[in-house]
């Protein structure tokens, strides 16, 4: 798995390219607590390149979903398609995020 | 080649080893990407389980994975003498329960369930063997 970091617009990106799973997880709640710490954070998980998503992988996300909910920062997500979007469907997670179809419309949804 | 048999030790870091071997396989018989994904997710949850809940003592044990491609199925044969665990029991987890009450607790096992055709255990002698099936067309 690869985390690229990007600023646009006030709004960190990060585009996770791989597997999230047990042992790629750690690595991207490191990247995610270490933006999330920031006031006002404004965060962008972008997943189009993302091939799947283990439990490992929706844990850190439920983590960092609650740490931005308690700082009061943004935390969107995008590109959730194909067998990603099948695993969040099926672990019930799609209305639990901030979702949104394209990069564009989630840096707006972030700002 | 057929099949792939892969001992690793109740470590996480010895997932790859599984990982990689089901890629080979799975690029040897040009098996569907969304097949493959399926397959993988369903070892990590279980590998996972194994290692965090399967052994109490703290010591090093061995955990055999068998991969193998049959007529239209790709199976997973896992086996560990930890204690007897059947994933099959495992209730389903609140899937509709608000942020600040969800637990990730039983997502894995529901995935496994949900991404495979067939899931089977078996408790022979001191070991649990649980045997994978994912049907090869999507």
């Amino acid at each position: 798995m690869e985390v690229k970091e990007e600023q646009v617009g006030g709004v960190t990106v990060l585009q996770v390219k791989g597997r999230l799973d047990s042992a790629t997880s750690p690595m991207l709640g490191e990247r995610l607590t270490a933006v999330l710490e920031a006031a006002k954070a404004r965060v962008l998980v972008d997943f189009s390149q993302l091939e799947y998503i283990s439990s490992a992988g929706f844990r850190i996300l439920l983590q960092a979903a609650k740490r931005a909910e308690q700082n009061t920062a943004k935390l969107v997500l995008c590109g959730v398609s194909g067998k990603v979007r099948q695993l969040f469907d099926l672990g019930g997670f799609l209305d639990l995020f901030s979702i949104t179809a394209t990069r564009e419309e989630g840096v707006a949804a972030a700002q | 080649m057929n099949d792939a048999e892969t001992t690793i030790l109740n470590r996480r870091e010895e997932f790859a080893r599984v990982k990689e071997s089901l890629d080979g396989l799975a690029a040897a018989h040009r098996i569907a990407a969304g097949v493959v994904a399926d397959m993988q997710v369903a070892l990590d949850e279980i590998l996972t389980n194994i290692v965090d809940y399967g052994y109490t003592d703290g010591g090093e044990y061995e955990i055999r994975v068998r991969l193998r491609v049959l007529d239209n199925t790709l199976e997973a044969t896992i086996e560990d003498d930890g204690q007897p665990f059947n994933p099959l029991e495992v209730p389903a987890p609140d899937t509709h329960a608000p942020l600040g009450e969800r637990r990730i607790g039983g997502v894995g096992l529901h995935f496994v369930r949900n991404l495979m055709t067939d899931v089977r255990y078996d408790r022979v002698g001191d070991r649990n063997r649980l045997v994978l099936r994912r049907q090869l067309t999507a």
